[in-house]
């Protein structure tokens, strides 16, 4: 098998008071994914397949597909002709990019794809938006390629689900109001269901590599609160100063939040060869994705 | 290879013609929409929602399924409607955990993937690379499509025979769902699937909540998407074609997206244009009896040539797919014994 590896991040982190206004969804992806394609060595016409994974987006369009827009707005091969790119959604709360990342790491294996882009981006754009359903609008990119070093790029994968937690974590436009309106309810246990099945996530990804927890550098987690960070070390068994817990800078911006909070994590601290990382993702599902990283 | 292991469709029972539908409209469109599109009656659910349709799809393709629920690694839920509750348009969770939920596919990774209308032919892309990469060793595809809330918002909205809704009257309700793993025998499958996305043309047609009232809508410039379509998917049909190593003579059946029985004739004459040759009579339509019941309606039709005895064990078959975006498709598949075991399973009721 060979490994995928994230040849380039970018983001669009959220922007507070004035300088967040007319930032959308779709403005955030397409600054998140311009900021990926300017660090990258790809060209955007390399990018054979574009994951949108962002779950709220500008209008509650639902066709086409978003990714189609940012597609187009990044100029990545707009027209059926020479170079081609497959643009589709893959939507799945919180854990949407680690799977995106998951599709194109199986469809690298393949051969037929050798660079893929996963994006993702939220905002909340109702005129009067439902004040319990606020979100930090963001943006985050990713340009996966095939690894050209064997012990480089993701390793695992590890998604569980508990389904008859669904209603825990809601997300629903709507339909009775103009335009629609976004309706996000989290319900108080939601982050104690989270916090009950990241222990199997982490221990599926890395018995899968044959890993144990102390060879794990860096826990990169999707920002959900203050009060989950806190108790996310005795949940997943390794120890607090090993985890990311960028709280105090990031709020929880749903599928955005693992690669934000990786993205800072990594300015603040840069790789070293060999550190290995575990990225954990959390989601309406409810869904708790685990996914290792090797650098 | 990946192949169709398995396969359910549900149809609802209530049936709508075109000129009921016509007479509910506040503001009657001057055309003969049926004589326009050829579609003279859709399905209507009464009581079930997207979801709902697309379990009802998933229940009947394991009914014939040697997989159980709980054997399956992977749910991909396509639908675009995610009308799960009058007047709701669900977000979050993925519809592919409602429909795990409900089946008991308990050990199943589950996502949607959207992509207008090509979300089957998608669904199925994506499901391929993970059986390949040997991520999974079997999954469901699955959509369920309750798109009677747009055409009843058209309907209401519809202000003249130009209408950018107009199209929306097209739409029907389904459910359809698939089972794939590997091939046995290494024959039948899926010889090659392709999608590719004109973003350019993302203009053409897009769906969200009304600005005027209450409901979804859709928006279609139905001329100018089929127009580009036409003028780019033949080349990837022939593509399609050469990468199968068939020729025309080889093909059973082309099974296009059922946008409409006029849209259908356009795409064959573009094709008989593109290749210099009149296609054989081989290109399926349904649309005329389901209406464009989008994602679902590749496998609609699918359903309908098995049981009208028409599908055989072995047949090549080519999907054929046009969506907003745009999105162009095409998957060319051998067929196992699956029409014979259908219908075995469903006789010829469905």
């Amino acid at each position: 098998m060979r490994r995928c590896r994230i040849e380039s991040l970018g983001v669009s982190p959220p922007r507070r008071g004035a300088a967040g206004w007319g930032w959308g969804a779709l403005r955030h992806a397409v600054a998140a994914g311009k900021s990926c394609l300017r660090s990258s060595r790809h060209r955007p016409a390399d990018v054979r397949v574009l994951v949108n994974s962002g779950v709220h987006r500008d209008g509650h369009v639902c066709e086409p597909a978003i990714a189609a827009y940012i597609q187009h707005r990044l100029g990545i091969n707009t027209e059926f002709q020479g170079r081609r790119t497959l643009s589709f959604d893959l939507l799945n709360g919180g854990c949407g990019m680690l799977n995106a990342a998951q599709v194109l790491w199986a469809l690298m294996q393949g051969g037929d794809v050798p660079v893929g882009m996963a994006v993702a981006s939220e905002a909340n754009g109702d005129r009067r938006p439902d004040p319990a359903s606020a979100i930090a609008a963001s943006g985050a990119a990713l340009l996966l390629d095939i690894s050209p070093r064997r012990d480089v790029g993701f390793g695992s994968f590890a998604f569980r689900t508990d389904d008859t937690a669904a209603d825990l974590y809601t997300s629903v436009v709507d339909l009775t109001v103009r335009r629609g309106r976004l309706l996000l309810r989290r319900r108080a246990e939601l982050e104690q269901a989270y916090l009950a099945m990241v222990g199997a996530a982490v221990d599926e990804a890395l018995a899968k590599e044959g890993l144990s927890r102390e060879q794990i550098d860096r826990v990169v987690p999707a920002q959900i609160s203050a009060g989950f960070l806190s108790r996310l070390p005795a949940a997943s068994g390794f120890p607090r100063e090993r985890v990311a817990d960028l709280t105090g800078q990031l709020p929880d911006t749903i599928s955005t939040s693992v690669f934000l909070a990786l993205q800072r994590s990594l300015a603040a601290r840069p790789p070293a060869r060999g550190e290995k990382a575990l990225l954990i993702a959390c989601g309406a599902g409810v869904t708790v994705a685990a996914a290792t990283y090797h650098f | 290879m990946v192949r169709i292991e398995s396969m359910g469709v549900y149809l609802p029972e209530k049936v709508l013609t075109t000129e009921d539908l016509l007479r509910s409209c506040r503001r009657r469109p001057r055309w003969d929409l049926e004589r326009i599109t050829g579609i003279r009656e859709r399905r209507v659910a009464v009581g079930e929602y997207a979801a709902d349709l697309a379990v009802q799809a998933a229940e009947r393709a394991l009914s014939m399924s040697g997989h159980r629920a709980a054997d399956l690694d992977a749910v991909i839920c396509c639908s675009i409607s995610k009308h799960n509750r009058p007047d709701r348009f669900d977000l979050e969770p993925a519809t592919a955990v409602r429909v795990r939920r409900a089946i008991g596919a308990g050990r199943a990774l589950a996502f949607d993937v959207v992509n207008a209308c090509a979300g089957m032919i998608n669904g199925i892309y994506v499901l391929q690379g993970l059986l390949r990469a040997g991520a999974i060793s079997c999954g469901m595809v699955v959509s369920g499509e309750h798109n009677m809330p747009v055409a009843e918002t058209a309907a209401r909205e519809l202000r003249h025979s130009f209408d950018g809704q107009l199209a929306a009257l097209t739409l029907g309700d389904c459910g359809a769902a698939l089972i794939l793993d590997g091939s046995p025998d290494g024959a039948s499958g899926f010889h090659w699937i392709d999608l590719v996305t004109g973003a350019k043309h993302d203009h053409f047609c897009h769906s969200r909540p009304s600005r005027r009232g209450h409901g979804g809508a859709l928006f279609t410039k139905a001329r100018g998407l089929q127009r580009k379509g036409n003028q780019h998917f033949p080349f990837y049909l022939k593509q399609a074609l050469d990468a199968s190593g068939w020729t025309l003579e080889d093909l059973q059946h082309i099974i296009p997206h059922q946008v409409s029985v006029r849209a259908i004739e356009n795409g064959v004459k573009a094709v008989s244009r593109f290749l210099g040759c009149d296609l054989p009579g081989i290109t399926r339509c349904c649309a005329d009896r389901y209406g464009n019941t989008t994602t679902t309606s590749h496998f609609a039709m699918l359903h309908d040539l098995i049981l009208r005895g028409e599908a055989q064990p072995g047949d090549n078959v080519l999907f054929v797919s046009g969506a907003s975006g745009i999105v162009i498709s095409h998957a060319a598949c051998t067929l196992d014994d699956l029409p014979a075991r259908y219908r075995a399973r469903f006789g010829t009721g469905g």
